[in-house]
């Protein structure tokens, strides 16, 4: 636990404020690309989940506050443990969570939850996205293996602009 | 418009065909080129179009997660448009995202941009049209794409186009040439010649020539060779009247001499009679006269009436012979025409009347300045007749009124002698001045009936007229006119 918060904080340390900003902003945008197989899980707003420290402070509440994803209000949502996340669209697993990651996702296995990180071997894991840094720029990598097991589809354009991806997309999905 | 009147018709035709082949063909270029470069401007800004928007979905990402990298990479794919000089991509703060440039070393700035709410817009600046277009995403603006073509293309097809357009307007002269050449051979050269035929038999009245015929059996070639039948016919006829007319003229001149000599014969003969006349005839007034006045002892009263009567008888004879000879020397005496005084003449003939006093109150009027130009013996003769037969018809009135006069008509100077005597009947106004025709007995009026008749014979030799105008007991007038010349 320990560790995790050391961890936590060194990453808090090394994550600037506009870093962040470009964090709470990609995960509204992932939102925008993120289809579903099937039909889309009967929803009254697009719930953004955030587990663990919350390193995204208030900004992510302002972005949220003034956007819709698919005609759904956003809601941010600060969850204490993954069970609570279930019904979330998109969960944002802090790095500070790294210890119990691999638990969430075993709890959020096989449900239409886009899970993202900011965590180092996120994808490693299990986990679908994962932010990195890359020349001073907030960047992100893929998981399609993960995104693969369950009924999300993630939009070509959007692994144009990832960083790599991994895996490939399951056939039938939206060009 | 003088020297288009002064060329001929092949000429005409000519420059006519080349102009409405030209004018068409230009217009006709014209609207091909001003069409063509609509439609490929059109076509540029349309593709141009599809090229922003293809540009501007594949940006979205990049821009949404601020990749410049693979919105840079999305403009590098246009290199295969080559009309695409250049391409930027602003956010929507309107800061720089991504640029392109095809020419490196070529600066591209951004001059123009679209106004708020517009979702595009395109300008032309010189041969380059710059358009720029929104790019959405989720029904918000998030950049804008800007895309620089140039219209070099459009320049080049231009050229090309009027390249060709050249090649087939000389094509078209060419073929208007030869159009017009045969034009020249099969229409104008068979109507110059025509043209040239018809000109030579206006100026030279030459009937004998004739048109070339051209060796068809078209209009022109019937047309030519009715103007050359038409031409035979003139000839033909001109041929006939011109014998016709040496015959003619042949038959007058025998006529004529025929008259002449006949009326020679016969002036020679009255002449001669009336001259060989007289002789005779004073003899038989000698004896006359000695019967009355030696002789008239030995004569009882019968015999004195009977040598009253032959003296009476042969003095009228001795008039008739000397009107007689007046009349043939009116028609045979030579013309000498002079300017005369007709009013001199007049009143010599009128102070000679009036010593002839009788009883009755004369009044002989003459007015003054009649000029004519005519033979002045002639005429003395004229007015001795027209005066003396006033005088004479006029004696049995109390008041006698004789008036010479002349007025100026139109035609010529009308001469007259007008009296209030005993007139004529003019049923038989005709008659008048015929020789021997008489219209009062002679116990009314004396008179042999050639005074007039001799007037009328000197006044018809100076190609004048002469015309009486009168009733029976209301006087007479007699008119006529003399031609000023010789004819």
């Amino acid at each position: 636990m320990l560790a995790a918060c050391f961890a936590g904080s060194g990453f808090t340390q090394a994550t600037t404020r506009a870093e962040r900003d470009v964090e709470a902003e990609d995960l509204l945008n992932f939102g925008r690309f993120l289809r579903y197989a099937d039909t889309p899980p009967p929803r009254s707003s697009f719930d953004l989940c955030i587990l663990g420290q919350d390193v995204l402070d208030k900004s992510i509440d302002e972005l949220a506050a003034r956007e819709t994803i698919g005609n759904l209000p956003v809601h941010v949502r600060r969850e204490p443990d993954a069970t609570a996340t279930k019904s979330c669209a998109i969960v944002f697993i802090s790095a500070s969570e790294s210890i119990h990651i691999r638990e969430d996702l075993a709890i959020l296995a096989g449900l239409d939850v886009l899970t993202v990180s900011d965590a180092p071997n996120f994808l490693d894991d299990g986990g679908m996205i994962q932010f990195v840094h890359i020349e001073k720029q907030v960047r992100f990598a893929v998981n399609l293996n993960a995104v693969n097991r369950t009924h999300l589809v993630l939009s070509s354009e959007l692994l144009r602009v990832a960083s790599s991806v991994r895996g490939k997309p399951a056939a039938g999905d939206l060009p | 418009m003088r020297f288009w009147n002064s060329q001929s018709i092949s000429d005409k035709l000519m420059r006519m065909t080349l102009l409405v082949s030209g004018t068409a063909l230009l217009l006709a270029y014209i609207s091909f080129l001003v069409y063509d470069l609509y439609s490929l401007r059109e076509e540029l800004i349309g593709y141009l179009s599809t090229q922003a928007s293809v540009v501007g979905a594949n940006s979205v990402t990049a821009l949404t997660f601020d990749d410049r990298l693979a919105a840079q990479n999305t403009l590098a794919a246009l290199h295969s448009s080559p009309q695409i000089r250049a391409a930027v991509i602003l956010r929507s703060d309107g800061s720089e995202f991504a640029r392109y440039q095809r020419d490196p070393s070529t600066t591209f700035e951004l001059k123009n941009q679209l106004s708020q709410n517009e979702p595009q817009h395109h300008w032309t600046k010189g041969r380059d049209i710059l358009l720029g277009r929104r790019i959405q995403s989720q029904n918000t603006w998030i950049g804008t794409v800007y895309l620089l073509a140039e219209t070099g293309d459009l320049a080049r097809r231009a050229g090309r186009f009027g390249l060709i357009s050249a090649g087939m307007l000389l094509l078209c002269f060419a073929i208007a040439y030869l159009a017009t050449s045969t034009i020249r051979h099969l229409v104008t050269d068979p109507l110059t010649g025509l043209a040239r035929t018809a000109q030579i038999v206006t100026r030279e009245r030459d009937y004998s020539v004739r048109a070339t015929i051209p060796l068809r059996s078209d209009e022109l070639a019937f047309l030519v060779q009715s103007f050359n039948e038409m031409l035979e016919q003139i000839q033909a006829r001109d041929r006939a009247l011109e014998s016709s007319r040496s015959e003619l003229e042949q038959r007058v001149d025998e006529r004529t001499a025929e008259l002449t000599a006949t009326n020679k014969e016969l002036e020679a003969f009255s002449y001669s009679v009336a001259h060989d006349l007289r002789g005779p005839l004073q003899h038989i007034n000698n004896i006359g006269f000695l019967l009355q006045h030696s002789a008239s002892e030995g004569l009882n009263e019968e015999g004195h009436m009977l040598v009253d009567r032959l003296l009476e008888g042969s003095n009228r004879m001795s008039a008739i012979i000397d009107d007689l000879l007046n009349l043939s020397r009116a028609s045979s005496h030579p013309l000498h025409r002079t300017t005369i005084n007709l009013s001199h003449i007049a009143e010599t003939i009128a102070a000679r009347l009036q010593a002839e006093k009788d009883s009755r109150q004369l009044r002989i009027t003459i007015a003054k300045g009649a000029q004519a130009f005519a033979d002045e013996g002639l005429m003395q003769v004229v007015l001795e007749n027209l005066l003396g037969n006033a005088w004479k018809y006029t004696s049995k009135l109390d008041s006698a009124e004789i008036e010479f006069g002349y007025a100026e008509e139109e035609a010529g100077t009308v001469y007259f002698v007008r009296d209030n005597g005993a007139g004529f009947n003019p049923r038989y106004a005709d008659r008048l001045f015929r020789p021997f025709q008489r219209l009062h007995s002679q116990t009314e009026f004396t008179g042999t009936g050639v005074g007039l008749a001799t007037a009328y014979r000197i006044i018809m030799r100076h190609g004048g007229k002469i015309w009486a105008r009168g009733g029976v007991d209301q006087g007479a007038t007699f008119f006529f006119t003399l031609p000023y010349g010789e004819g």
